[in-house]
């Protein structure tokens, strides 16, 4: 749901909304001024959503080159005492990790909240990552909702709160936060209309050993204060049952399974429950009281042990000896859902499970087995299905004879060409037909991982990496390989968007995220300028130029870099449709195709398939691209 | 033990592109206009792209976690045949299922990697498990005039079996807040088409389970 579809909406009321879109409106609600990311699963539509609206309510919104740079935005913005948020996926914190840590010393003047959308089953990233450690390393409060409308309400709060006690927050979501829908009760907007207040203040702003030492006094000092109030957070709450020998502690989305649990093995009201919003720091005095009234505790988080942990630690410090349950019961590998967290109370009760779920298990396994596999594939029409084409081309032929470049002496006889790639659609490319992505460890990886490569393997290496990614990270690890003459083809899949987070804008788009005209950093002047001797821009659905250009790039001694440039499809039959205008569909010539299944076999467009032994085009996913008309061999596939 | 009034939970499964989506949020916004408590679970990027993906959408006084608890799902909405044969674990014997009819035959099948099942025998596993509605969702979709409204004729369907508790008059509210003006009549054409079909298959149709 667009937000813009908020503007009428009377307090109280209630509308639908994703997380992401309340943590958005929260921002909207509490007075935000500025807000600034880097897409990634699962945090983009919070600043998609806010890019929407940021010129009804005066917001300053930016989608910036890179994690790091978006915290230094809102950074900015908290240091002259406006509210200011970031958000990013979990693994975004890490490339901003760095300003983080200091971000903390500096403090907040205006609310400063970092959102952390964490991904739980990495069910869209590189690895598990709980952040609640990283915000405990940055003496960073942490609050985590459990629906997206505490989410909205929590966020509001978070503004204030990090006002009052100066120091940034961490709102930590995850995917089923994020991506999970709610109802959400619309609140009042607070028009804060302030003036940024630049103040010249080297003793918060500059880091010397003098200014670090004297900062963390300050920042402990604030988060001492911060532990001692913790208790007065609202989203914390203490179900106390009177005579319960049992409690729960429940942390953030957690307490949704458990509550949900709880319900289902009939045992409402029958054990002590704490819900915990704040899981760093600990609202003590909660704690405290339950862990008097009850003989056992069973701790459920998603992740990592960490109010585990505290708990413990905080119940040693009391004197307390009792029973702890948490990660000896509790998943610490990939999402909680209902069944394990009942499992683990049914047990910890001593009750019966009323559902035997290994029969379902069973009975539905069979099942299970039937369905195709699916996994994800490139859209029809998308560009880096024809670049990879034409690079699977030109890596065979040279893996099968070297001598053909020229090139027997540099690698040898006969070598299997390296194909290091990065974190985006085209790290598709690791499934078949071409299974030329060897690698995708993080953002920019496959360069910098290339750079070590090509010191000491004999071998072609053909690296990809998309517009946004070298934007954000291929930079660097590209003016390494210029300085250390590091042989390697980098490819630069240049689609004009972010695509696979949801086709925002680039450095490189003409417009920014709030619509308005940008200045087009060009990714040729930028490969020109690290130094890089052999530049190219071709577009990939002209093959013809595209294999000549990766055959001259290969024989460069260095770095060269190839430029793919051809918009998203996505983005282009919208851009189509919105216009009216239909796209010129193929079909197959039957007395021309001989089912030599190159289209398949090679190219492998969803558009195209066989049934009942005929190769045929879907009308209605062929976008009219025209690439597969190129590569057949006998010129079967023709405009329909 | 799973009362409707407490908790109605649907699984609803597809294929990147088919719209689930929008029908979950279609039918968690039609809970809202009820005053009824939603939660619900998406599953956005890198599987949007041509891959299996499924929704969880549930309502009712107590429902509090996103994801449907397994053996507990009311309903399995499924918009492609075989897709909805990966999630039979969330159903019990007391669900409905409804089966858009009309495959997708994945790339993996094309090139030999992979076999797409027969349709009788995809409907025989469901029918195994739970009563089945199987319709040709895709077709009454092109009836109504456009083949994206397919979603619509699901939920249209949904409905027409007598077993969603929420009316029609607040299913159409809710996707007239959620389609685009200028295909709201080829949608609502398409949710009666859908409904029609589906009350006349209920009749038509041997009910397992209570």
């Amino acid at each position: 749901m667009s937000l813009r579809s908020l503007a009428g909406k009377k307090q109280g009321e209630k509308v639908l909304l994703m997380g992401n879109e309340a943590i958005a409106w929260g921002a909207i609600e509490a007075g935000v001024a500025v807000a600034a990311a880097y897409p990634g699963t699962p945090s983009s539509e919070i600043l998609d959503s806010l890019a929407e609206v940021a010129k009804d309510y005066g917001i300053y919104v930016e989608w910036s080159a890179n994690e790091k740079v978006a915290l230094e935005v809102a950074l900015a913005a908290s240091y002259c005492k406006l509210r200011s948020m970031t958000s990013m996926k979990h693994v975004g914190l890490n490339v901003a990790h760095d300003t983080f840590m200091t971000a903390a010393y500096i403090g907040a003047r205006g609310g400063f909240v970092v959102v952390s959308c964490d991904d739980p089953n990495a069910w869209s990233s590189q690895n598990e990552q709980d952040n609640r450690y990283i915000a405990m390393q940055a003496y960073v409060p942490v609050f985590e909702p459990y629906t997206p409308d505490e989410a909205k309400k929590m966020v509001v709060y978070a503004f204030q709160f990090s006002e009052d006690y100066g120091q940034p927050v961490m709102l930590r979501s995850t995917t089923r936060v994020s991506h999970a829908v709610s109802e959400v009760e619309i609140g009042s907007i607070l028009r804060l209309e302030r003036k940024p207040v630049w103040e010249k203040r080297p003793d918060l702003l500059v880091y010397d050993s003098a200014g670090a030492r004297r900062n963390r006094v300050r920042m402990v000092e604030r988060f001492e204060r911060i532990a001692k109030e913790i208790d007065k957070v609202p989203f914390n709450k203490l179900e106390l049952v009177e005579g319960a020998k049992k409690g729960i502690v429940a942390s953030g989305l957690a307490y949704g399974y458990v509550k949900e649990a709880l319900n289902l093995l009939h045992l409402d009201g029958k054990v002590s429950l704490l819900k915990l919003a704040t899981t760093y720091p600990i609202p003590k005095e909660l704690v405290k009281k339950l862990l008097e009234n009850v003989e056992e505790v069973l701790i459920v988080e998603e992740l990592e042990p960490i109010t585990e942990t505290l708990i413990k630690a905080y119940s040693a410090d009391l004197g307390f000896r009792m029973r702890f349950h948490g990660k000896d019961w509790i998943p610490l590998i990939g999402e909680l859902t209902t069944e394990p967290v009942m499992q683990a109370i049914a047990k910890f009760v001593g009750v019966e499970m009323p559902i035997n779920y290994d029969d379902i298990r069973e009975l539905s396994k069979a099942a299970a087995q039937l369905p195709p596999t699916r996994p994800p594939i490139f859209c029809p029409g998308c560009p880096h299905r024809a670049s990879f084409y034409s690079l699977k081309k030109v890596s065979t032929k040279l893996a099968n004879n070297p001598k053909l470049f020229g090139l027997e002496q540099v690698f040898g006889e006969s070598t299997t060409p390296i194909y290091p790639g990065d974190i985006g659609c085209y790290g598709l490319a690791y499934l078949p037909p071409f299974r030329t992505s060897d690698l995708s460890i993080c953002m920019g990886g496959g360069i910098g991982f290339a750079n070590g490569l090509a010191h000491i393997v004999k071998a072609p290496i053909f690296v990809s990496i998309g517009d946004s990614t070298f934007f954000h990270a291929g930079i660097p690890a590209l003016v390494n390989a210029v300085h250390h003459k590091a042989r390697m083809v980098v490819i630069i899949l240049d689609n004009d968007v972010t695509a696979m987070t949801g086709e925002q804008p680039t450095p490189g788009s003409a417009v920014d995220a709030m619509g308005q005209p940008a200045k087009r950093v060009m990714l040729e002047e930028l490969a020109k300028g690290c130094g890089v001797s052999y530049v190219q821009v071709v577009d990939p659905s002209d093959f013809k130029r595209s294999q000549e250009v990766l055959e001259e790039a290969v024989k460069v001694d260095g770095p060269a870099v190839v430029i793919f440039r051809r918009p998203c499809e996505l983005v282009r039959t919208r851009e189509q449709r919105r216009r009216g205008i239909l796209p010129k569909l193929y079909t197959v010539d039957q007395s021309k195709c001989t089912k030599c299944m190159v289209c398949i076999n090679n190219f492998g467009c969803p558009a195209i398939y066989k049934q009942d032994r005929v190769i045929q085009i879907d009308p209605t996913l062929c976008t009219g691209c025209g690439d597969c008309a190129q590569i057949c061999p006998l010129h079967a596939i023709v405009r329909a | 033990m799973w009362t409707p009034v407490e908790r109605f939970d649907i699984v609803i499964a597809g294929v990147g592109g088919q719209g689930t989506i929008l029908a979950s949020r279609i039918i968690g916004r039609a809970a809202v206009i009820a005053g009824l408590k939603v939660r619900g679970s998406e599953l956005l990027g890198m599987s949007q792209r041509g891959g299996a993906v499924f929704s969880h959408v549930r309502f009712g006084t107590k429902v509090e976690a996103p994801i449907i608890p397994k053996g507990a799902a009311h309903m399995l909405l499924a918009f492609e045949p075989a897709e909805g044969l990966r999630y039979l674990h969330y159903l019990s014997r007391n669900s409905l299922i409804l089966v858009n009819t009309k495959p997708i035959i994945p790339q993996t099948v094309s090139a030999g990697l992979s076999k797409y099942p027969d349709l009788q025998q995809i409907l025989q596993y469901y029918r195994s498990f739970a009563t089945t509605i199987a319709l040709d969702a895709t077709q009454l979709a092109i009836q109504a005039g456009n083949p994206i409204t397919t979603n619509s004729v699901m939920l249209g369907a949904m409905v027409g079996t007598g077993r969603f508790p929420l009316s029609s008059e607040i299913m159409l509210q809710a996707i007239e807040e959620t389609v685009r003006k200028s295909l709201l009549d080829v949608n609502k054409k398409a949710f009666f088409l859908g409904f029609e079909k589906a009350k006349q298959l209920m009749d038509e149709t041997q009910v397992i389970g209570a």
